[in-house]
């Protein structure tokens, strides 16, 4: 990585190019033995068109959905295929649906409790299964990649029969609680490379000035975690916000959360409002994501993708 | 300390999950009473029903959908990744942040957005038989609309471990190949696909884990007659009201899985082994 970027950074660019220029202007035949070694960089350079063309493409099709929903939630006609003319009507109907109102809430309440949720016990287990030179350590750092790699349907189905097992009904509460479970092993991914990264003497050199433990980590260790914390706080948060599968499973009757009743509503008539409530969901949650990105910056940090690899 | 501070998080994932998980185990040996109502018990029935041809097709279709979703996925990730991390330059960073952030933007929403844009009155059709498509020709409640739902919703874990491993291979790799007198197609074969080798047995991992589970893109781009695997443990749980079975049904999912996961990381020892070699 380091290697490479040196590689591309324009600064060794620029030295490279100082330096042939000093060897063509210093001799004759230098220049001529220089000369076939450029011809042949530039063959090498030769940008791969096709792999440009297709990446092109790529992005035009990735960000096309997303244009006709945004593009038809300001239609004025009902039609879904064919623009008439601009309106704001399927916003307003958006914002006088109870229903519709009724169920942002719920979304809105479950992502802000499950992101607290999930920090809390996320950030704790983070820290603890980094430090911690135990079977407990181990065992929660391989109990924490399931989620991960199991199919969201797996996850939502079990979470129903554990609720419906132990005669729970399904409520707010249980979306909460399976979301929160979900979204520990995200926020345990992305803070774990964090931890280990830590200088563990800064730590020791606070206790040596007298803090006790509990203020050593309060005090030095959280405040150097900080940008991670936020960033993945608002990361779950639109995570949160957007999941469908384990709401839909998990959730009670009324209201259900917003992604759920999207669901219904698609597979059961489709108003034309729901490009609005789309596109107000598709705005939210990529400023959202954008933001979680750039929260290390304003810390002074590098910031970026790690974020979301948690490498 | 430490022990203390793990705690919580591993007796939170231990109860919510590990013991869902077993609760998933048991219910599919139970059955259901008169009332639908699930009980736990030590019945084959569940195993045994799933010995069926209309459920082995689906399981079938499901591997086929997925595995073609994961190369297809290759395929177009690859030159994607490709051209951003050699030629991106500075834009690197916020190219590939704008190919993830939608990803994490509502699946569904998007989802939506693609049945509008190749549905039979879509602008897409609509264009084609202008052009002379014929009007038996539809996308949408076709195998091609799924798998194109599959790969629209995955691509991106193709993307990053290919982009990873392309931004970590040393370019003067590639000036070597050129130097000794490979043409760009023989560099390209025996230099850059070996160095991305990994990243790309992880993209299709990535992309075939949660391709294979998927049940949205079966339902928004497809019909009955593309449905997959999540498709029928939905319906068991929603509306079937038969979970044994669903639970039975999940249990299988889980274990393709497993196996595809054990396969894997064996695989990416063994590479790794080599390479020290």
């Amino acid at each position: 990585m380091s290697r490479r970027s040196e590689l591309a950074s324009p600064a060794s660019a620029n030295q490279k190019q100082a330096e042939m220029s000093a060897v063509v202007t210093s001799s004759p035949a230098a220049a001529a033995a220089a000369a076939p070694t450029k011809q042949r960089r530039r063959r090498v350079e030769r940008k791969p068109r096709v792999a440009i063309a297709i990446t092109a493409i790529f992005f035009v099709l990735l960000y096309l959905p997303i244009a006709v929903v945004v593009l038809f939630s300001f239609n004025s006609q009902k039609s879904l295929t064919v623009f008439k003319g601009f309106s704001f009507r399927w916003y307003d109907e958006f914002f006088h649906d109870h229903d519709m109102i009724a169920s942002l809430g719920m979304s809105l309440k479950v992502s802000a409790v499950a992101m607290v949720g999930a920090i809390v016990i996320g950030v704790a287990l983070a820290l603890g299964m980094v430090r911690a030179r135990s079977w407990l350590g181990s065992y929660a750092g391989f109990i924490m990649l399931i989620p991960l790699i199991t199919p969201e349907i797996v996850t939502g189905v079990a979470s129903q029969l554990l609720f419906k097992g132990f005669y729970i009904h399904l409520s707010t509460t249980t979306v909460i609680v399976a979301e929160i479970t979900f979204s520990i092993s995200y926020v345990t991914v992305i803070l774990r490379s964090r931890v280990a990264a830590l200088n563990p003497e800064l730590e020791e050199a606070a206790m040596d000035l007298g803090a006790t433990r509990w203020q050593a980590l309060r005090l030095v260790t959280l405040p150097a975690l900080m940008p991670a914390i936020l960033a993945s706080a608002v990361l779950i948060f639109a995570l949160v916000f957007d999941d469908f599968v384990l709401a839909y499973f998990t959730t009670g009757v009324t209201p259900e959360p917003l992604s759920v009743r999207i669901y219904s509503q698609i597979r059961n008539g489709v108003r034309p409002s729901i490009n609005a409530v789309g596109t107000l969901m598709l705005v939210g949650s990529i400023g959202l994501i954008a933001l979680a990105l750039v929260i290390p910056r304003f810390f002074g940090r590098k910031g970026g993708l790690d974020i979301l690899s948690g490498e | 300390m430490w022990n203390w501070l793990a705690l919580p998080g591993t007796l939170w994932m231990s109860a919510f999950f590990l013991l869902s998980l077993a609760l998933v185990l048991l219910l599919s040996f139970g059955t259901t009473d008169n009332n639908f109502n699930p009980h736990f018990g030590t019945s084959l029935a569940n195993v045994k029903a799933l010995v069926d041809d209309a459920y082995l097709k689906v399981g079938l279709r499901s591997l086929v959908y997925a595995a073609l979703t994961a190369v297809i996925c290759l395929v177009v990730a690859y030159p994607v990744a490709y051209a951003i991390a050699l030629y991106g330059g500075r834009f690197k960073n916020a190219l590939i942040a704008a190919i993830v952030v939608p990803f994490f933007a509502n699946y569904l929403v998007r989802m939506f957005g693609w049945s509008v844009l190749l549905g039979d009155d879509g602008p897409i059709l609509k264009a084609g038989r202008k052009l002379g498509l014929p009007a038996s020709f539809h996308i949408l409640n076709t195998n091609t609309g799924v798998i194109l739902g599959l790969v629209y919703g995955f691509i991106v874990f193709m993307v990053l471990p290919l982009y990873a491993a392309l931004e970590r291979m040393d370019v003067s790799l590639i000036e070597a190949g050129r130097d000794l007198y490979g043409g760009p197609l023989r560099t390209f074969l025996t230099v850059t696909v070996p160095a991305t080798r990994q990243g790309a047995l992880a993209g299709l991992v990535l992309v075939f884990l949660p391709a294979v589970g998927d049940f949205v893109s079966a339902q928004l781009m497809g019909g009955p007659d593309q449905y997959m695997i999540g498709n029928l443990i939905q319906q068991k749980f929603f509306e079937g009201n038969n979970q044994p079975l669903g639970s039975a049904l999940t249990m299988v999912l889980m274990l393709v899985l497993l196996v595809g996961m054990i396969g894997y990381l064996r695989r990416a020892r063994k590479d790794e082994q080599d390479a020290v070699r």
